[in-house]
Parts: C-alpha cells; structure tokens; sequence
C-alpha cells in the first residue's frame, strides 16, 4: 500500500470520461467496423462526398491467439482471442474539418497495459484551419520545435496516446511569424489526466520577416515555447515521518531554439530548461531540469554527414507526478541512436533515459558512383553510423524532498554505444545485397533500475538481406542474420533469464507474388547459451488499399522501442492476423 | 523580441518556485503501524464536514438540522470558511485553521453553509441542509468496508492517541488516516437569520486543527479482509483548547479519491 503508483494505477475505478461505449455501443460499434470494411474494399472510391464536403477513414484490426510455452516463456491467454481495433473517420468541408477514432481493445494484445480494455470514441475534434488563423476544438497533436518541451503523440505500436483534450490556436499574423497557445487535459486511457497542461510557442522565420535577408543564403528561423502544468496538492511523504513534500503545483518549462543554414550545412540548436518538478521516477527531488540538442549536417549530391549532441539532465515532465512508465508525458525527447529495423539490431533497443543522459551520434552516407572501382555498373552506397550514450556524472546529495543531486562535469556510466556499416549494392538489374555490420554495447539499466550492476552486453552483429526480382510478378528477398553476444542464459538466476541472451542465427525468405499476395517464413535459433527457436509463418494479401496478413509463429519477449519509447513485449506462441484499410 | 518577453513573461506567471528549506513541510504527527485489534464492535459511521462562518446568517440554520441528527455514528466537523462570512467579529477568536483552509479550498466552497458526507466531492448540502437527513441516513446503511475505534491518554496537554482498525471486506487501493482536533461549546458572536448578533453563540464541533497531514498518513496494510492494523501517534493539544470541551476525529480515506470509507472520534481527555 505504500507504493505511489497505486496512486494512478487506482484510477481506474474513478469516473471515466463518459465516452466509452455500453454494451449495446460495443456492438454497434463492431458492426460500424465491419460496415466500414466493407464499403471501403469493395469501392474503388476514395473520398465519399457527404454534406459538400469529404469522407476519408482508415480502419486497422488486429487480433493475436496465443497459447502456453513454458521454454519461451508465453502465458496462455484466457480469452482464446485479443484484438485491438481503429478506425478513424474524417470529414473536411473547405477550411472545415471534423474527426472521430472509435477504438476497441477486447481485450488488449499481449504487452498491452490492461487499462486500455474497453470500446468507445477516443479521439473527437474539430478544426477551422487557414493560412493566417487555426482553431481546434476537441482531441490534437501538437509539438513545439523538437519536442523536449511539448509533443504530444500517438504510437498505435507503443499503445501510446497522450493527446491532448482542450483547444489549440494558431495565428500568422505576419509571413514568417507562427504563434501557438494551447490548454488541455491529456488521455489516460479511457480518461482525462487531472493535470492541465497550457502552453505557448512562437516561430518567426527571419529570412520572411526582414527584408535584407530574403535573398539571403543565409537562412534563420528562431523560436521559443513555454508550456506549464498543473496538478492539485497531494500527500508525498518525505524521508522524514513528519514531513510531506511542498509540491511546486505549477510546474513551468521553457525552450529556444534556432534551425540556421548556409549552402549545404545546416545547424539546428534546442536548449529547454524546466522548473522544480518532484515526481515517482526522479524520486521526487527538486532539481531543476535542461536539455540541449545540436544536429549539424552537411549535405551534397552523394554525400551527407551529421552529428548530434544531446544532454538531458532531469526532463522527464509529466501531468501526472506520482505516474511512472511511458503514459501521459507532456514532452518527448529524441533518441539520438540509430532506429534499426533489422530483428537483431533492435533486440538490445535503447531507451532514452529522462532522467539524465549525454551522447553524440555520428553518421556518414556515401554513394559510391557508377563506373568507379567501387561504385561498379549501378554504384554502391555505404552508410557509417556511431553513437555513444552515457549517464550524467552526479553525486547524490539525499533522496525525496530534497535537491536530490549535483551534476559534475565529467561522464556518467556507459548506456550504449554502437557502430554500424552498411553497404548497398546492386548486383545485376534483378538482385539487389544489403550486408551490415554493427558492434553494440548495452547497458541493462536502461531498461530500468531493477538491472543496476549488471555488466555490460557486447553484441557483434552481421547481415545480408538479398532481393531478386525473379520477373515482373515474382521477386523473393533473403536475409541471414547472425549476432554473438556474452550475454548468458540461466533461469536460476533472476539477472540472466533473459531469454534474448546468447548467440543468434536467423533466416528468412520473402516470396512475393504478383502485385497481391505474399509469403513469409523465418527462424530465430540461439545456437549458444540461448533458449529457445522462434519461427514465424506469414501470408498476406493486399488488394487497393485493403491489406490482410496472417501469421503463426513464436515471438520473442523483450523490448519494442520506436524512438527511445520502448514497451515490453511478452512472449507469445500462436496465431495472429491484421487487417488494414482506408477509404 | 517581442514574442520571446511574451514566452518569458509566461513562464514567470506558470511556474512555482519553492525555496531551498522549504521543499518540505511540517506532515503532522507521525503514525506508527503494527498489527492490531479492534476494540469496539464494528459500525459504519458517517463523516460531516460543515463549512461555517460567524458573518453567516444561514449558518444556524444547518446546526438545527444537524442538531436534530442524535446519532453518535454521525461525526460532524464544521470548518470556519477562511473568507467573507467566516471572518471573525472584531475582537473574537480566528478559528480559521491552516487545515481548514486547505479542505475549504479542495472543495472549492464559494457559499456558506455548505456541507458534505464522506468527503464525496460531487455532492453538496447548502442552505438549512434538510436533506442531508435522509443522506445520512443512506450513508450508514452502507456496506461497511472497514471498522475502527479511536482511543486517547493525555498527560495535560500531551495526548497519545490509539487507532485500531479493521478490514471487513478486501480493499486494496491505498488509503490514508487523518485525525484532526474539534472543540465544543465556545462561546462568540454569530450572525443570526433575522439579522441580530447572538454574542453567546454556541459553537459545536470546531476543527481547531489538523492533527496527521492535511490529506492524512499513508496506511501501512494489505488491505486483505480481516486484517487488523493499530496506528500510534502523539501530539500536543497547545494551551488555547479546552481539553474537556475537545475530541479527537480521525477518518480513513481512499487516497486517490479522498472520500471517506469510516470515521470515529473520542474524547481528549481521558475518560476514567
């Protein structure tokens, strides 16, 4: 009962938002959605004129049957079936628009919090959008420059939606000057967040605004945001028995930022700076929070590089201060490591630690040119890419109701690093390889404290993907992947039952036929101190914009993560299909 | 420039700034948790709280109706409104209290007098309050959650306090106890409703503090039915009480939504 976050978790049982659905809603709801499925896969229409004005929508469906396997670790799933559904409807009528997402998690896929069970309209909003005026009324997404102050998102893989609920303006009142203001309550589910959240954001693009620099090459665009929340009162107990914490209530957090230019280079700069914000998972300290990102680029026909900086010192800002894990924050800071979409590149993801956390990213693209020693009859591309993240070099100063901590100047524990190469060549008109090569180093904290102490895991990772366009209708794709890592297996011990751990292969075949279907069969195998043999089979057809898959497999337990926001996947033996459409 | 003094003139206006010293505050008494037994047969009493003023001429009105309710499962609070009509006559006592204040201001109380059962936020008793009667009533009937009794020893003006409590039924949310101190029978000016001063107004069930934290100590406990807990704590009365005209309320509350699942109260002073 001392634990906080029963604090959100108890939410639940408050009074819900009053749109989710009865029973009787839920059915009408299912057959709105095959209604809609149907009217959009059988017309080849793509906007319905309703009112003057246009129908659009998308629906996505995806449902997941999975049994016990006690070697990967899968649960049985009571219900036999979980499925998760959307589909969004949009009206827009000129400078008119108006839109709805009905939502259905009954019951949530694996690795789904379990708060999202339920049907109902989660999403509803209008809009008057010009160019110089803009106003919406209901659910938005809005981002002030990078987003280390304010984004809000949805990521329908993370089963992340932290939109805000309120109204959201903007004005141009000259070209090149964009001011935004904002007040709003953020989702929780199938509820509103107490905390409200306001905020401003200015843009001025001076190359627009002063007249001696628009045929400048020069080119300058500055700005600026604040956003504020605010949470009513509540008992935090300090480390002393007698005492509580005196919660700042308005908790403020400021940026500013430049996006500079000259030629082929490009500099964008955000500093963000937070006030005192006591919550769960900086242990309610009071030390004030800043960021800073720097992304340098060079760019010409054939060849760009890059580099990022970024040090993030206590950011992490939520309108929820006793909620942990990835719900209901008001900011998002960018990863800077390389998103990887290869399955073994991305089964040690890094997730960006708010709390503290300091690195660089490199990257260099080159293309090799035809009829060079390299480049060869079609070029080669190559790809380098390095990134290093580490903690924050502190000294703890006390705990909850305190400053908590002072930073020093030097580098904190390693988080991750890794160094990937990537080269792209064609070998012929019809076969096309891609081999890469990436050393990682991961550090288990980061995927929570829980893994503190534990040493580090080296991974060395090797891939060859080969596509071959057999003719017009039929191509295959093949890819081999090998990882080895010192990471071990042992169930006895709770630090290394990580069933990701050992030596990798992997091996895949694509066939796709025609322009409609296709077939997929791979196999993961750990061949050394691992556990486990995930293989999948899949079959998809696509007709227009209507595409059904269906797959039955093994998935690996671990971490999905989609720019440094990770969600813990669990283990899963069985069948799952999707569906996708849009109208 | 212009737009960037606009941010930072937003920024000064939404954002609280504690000093350093005073990241925390004075909790109230700290409440030690073991295992227990409770003492008294188990009932479901009913937690009041009647927001009051001395310059509130409808005021007396709600203590006749409440006067009415003779009931010792009914715990009445009244809170003195820290503003307008629960300013004090000049030269009469100031009861507003810094936890009065707090509770007055979570419920966002703009008139006077206002009431409320179990701290249910949503509904609210205003006027001569006739129907809070029949509320009550249906508040007692209430399935009861959990039972406690209150028991306290003084030594002039230091008084341990003894709270024993049991689970009836399983609940597992986090839930908090706040005690806090009433007085009866003082004795000042009260606007009536016919517009006269009455000088010698008798006022029952004063908060004259906020014993535990304004919104209570956390309860150490599963929450399993038939779990029984006894919290322990200390406090000094100061010397402007009267001992023999003061109880002791305390109320066990769900701590995310703070309303009130039981309550009790005792005399301060002991009873042999």
């Amino acid at each position: 009962m001392k634990n906080i976050q029963k604090t959100a978790a108890g939410s639940r049982d408050r009074v819900a938002n009053g749109y989710r659905l009865s029973a009787i809603g839920y059915r009408l709801f299912c057959v709105g959605l095959i209604f809609i499925f149907q009217f959009s896969f059988f017309s080849p229409t793509k906007a319905q004129g309703i009112l003057g004005g246009h129908v659009t929508g998308n629906v996505q469906l995806d449902g997941q049957m999975s049994h016990a396997d006690s070697v990967i670790g899968a649960d049985d799933v009571p219900e036999k079936l979980l499925m998760n559904a959307r589909a969004d409807i949009l009206y827009s009528n000129g400078d008119f628009n108006a839109g709805l997402r009905l939502e259905m998690y009954q019951n949530p896929l694996l690795g789904f919090d379990a708060q999202w069970k339920g049907s109902g309209v989660a999403n509803y909003y209008v809009s008057y959008k010009t160019e110089k005026f803009g106003i919406t009324a209901g659910h938005f997404y809005e981002q002030f420059g990078s987003g280390m102050i304010l984004r809000t998102y949805e990521d329908r893989y993370l089963g992340l939606d932290n939109a805000l609920f309120g109204v959201n303006v903007y004005v141009r009142p000259v070209e090149g000057v964009t001011i935004k203001a904002l007040a709003g309550r953020q989702r929780y589910y199938w509820e509103m967040a107490e905390g409200l959240v306001r905020g401003v954001d200015g843009e001025v693009n001076l190359n627009s605004v002063l007249s001696f620099m628009k045929e400048s090459k020069f080119r300058a665009t500055l700005g600026a945001g604040f956003v504020s929340k605010y949470e009513e009162d509540e008992l935090i107990p300090s480390e002393d028995p007698t005492m509580r914490l005196n919660l700042p209530l308005n908790v403020g957090a400021a940026s500013f930022r430049a996006d500079l230019g000259y030629g082929n280079w490009s500099l964008q700069a955000e500093y963000a700076h937070k006030g005192q914000d006591p919550w769960i998972d900086n242990k309610y300290v009071y030390h004030e929070g800043n960021a800073l990102l720097l992304n340098l680029n060079y760019s010409q026909r054939g060849f760009s590089a890059g580099i990022q900086a970024k040090r993030i010192d206590n950011m992490g800002y939520k309108s929820m201060r006793s909620l942990s894990g990835e719900m209901l924050y008001i900011n998002y800071l960018p990863a800077i490591t390389k998103n990887h979409t290869y399955a073994f590149l991305t089964m040690y993801p890094y997730a960006t630690q708010v709390n503290g956390e300091q690195g660089l990213q490199a990257d260099v693209m080159y293309k090799f040119k035809k009829g060079t020693l390299l480049g060869g009859e079609y070029g080669t591309d190559l790809h380098l890419n390095g990134s290093l993240v580490a903690g924050l070099d502190t000294t703890i100063t006390g705990g909850a109701g305190t400053e908590g901590y002072t930073v020093n100047g030097g580098l904190g524990e390693t988080l991750y690093g890794d160094v990937s190469l990537e080269i792209a060549k064609k070998l012929s008109k019809a076969v096309k390889l891609t081999v890469t090569y990436a050393y990682q180093v991961f550090n288990p904290v980061v995927e929570g404290e829980g893994h503190k102490g534990l040493p580090l895991i080296h991974n060395h990772v090797a891939i060859a993907d080969l596509s071959w366009k057999l003719n017009k209708k039929h191509s295959l794709r093949f890819e081999a992947e090998w990882l080895c890592s010192d990471s071990y297996y042992d169930e006895s011990d709770d630090h290394h039952s990580d069933r990701r751990a050992g030596d990798w292969l992997m091996g895949l075949v694509e066939w796709n036929i025609g322009t409609h279907w296709f077939i997929s069969l791979s196999d993961q195998v750990p061949y050394n101190d691992g556990i486990g043999n995930y293989y999948n089979l899949s079959v998809g057809y696509t007709h227009g914009a209507t595409r059904f898959q269906l797959g039955y497999g093994k998935q690996r337990e671990g971490l999905l993560c989609i720019g440094g926001i990770c969600r813990q996947v669990p283990a899963s033996n069985g069948l799952t299909f999707s569906l996708t459409t849009s109208f | 420039m212009g737009l960037i003094g606009f941010v930072g003139l937003m920024g000064l206006c939404g954002c609280d700034k504690i000093e350093e010293g005073e990241y925390t505050v004075y909790d109230g008494a700290a409440v030690t948790w073991t295992s227990g037994t409770l003492t008294e047969t188990p009932v479901q009493r009913v937690f009041v709280e009647k927001f009051t003023g001395p310059k509130c001429s409808n005021c007396p009105l709600a203590d006749e109706t409440l006067a009415t309710i003779n009931d010792e499962r009914v715990v009445i609070v009244s809170i003195n409104h820290p503003t307008g009509q629960g300013l004090p006559f000049p030269g009469e006592p100031d009861l507003r209290t810094e936890g009065g204040n707090k509770w007055d201001a979570w419920y966002g109380i703009n008139a006077i007098p206002s009431a409320f059962i179990n701290r249910e936020k949503s509904v609210r008793y205003q006027g001569s309050m006739t129907n809070i009667v029949s509320a009550i009533n249906q508040a007692l009937n209430k399935p009861l959650i959990l039972a406690l009794d209150v028991h306290a020893e003084n030594e002039l003006t230091d008084v341990h306090v003894t709270v024993n409590l049991k689970f009836i039924q399983r609940y597992t949310k986090p839930i908090t106890l706040t005690a806090a101190l009433i007085e009866d029978s003082l004795a000042y000016k009260q606007l009536l409703p016919d517009g006269n001063i009455d000088e010698q107004y008798m006022h029952n069930h004063m908060l004259r503090k906020v014993i535990t934290g304004f919104w209570g100590s956390e309860i150490d406990c599963t929450g399993n039915a038939d779990e029984s807990r006894q919290g322990t704590f200390d406090f000094n009365v100061g010397e402007d009480i009267h001992l023999e005209n003061s109880h002791i309320v305390v109320f066990v509350s769900d701590k995310a939504s703070r309303s009130v699942i039981n309550c009790a109260s005792c005399r301060v002073m002991n009873e042999e």
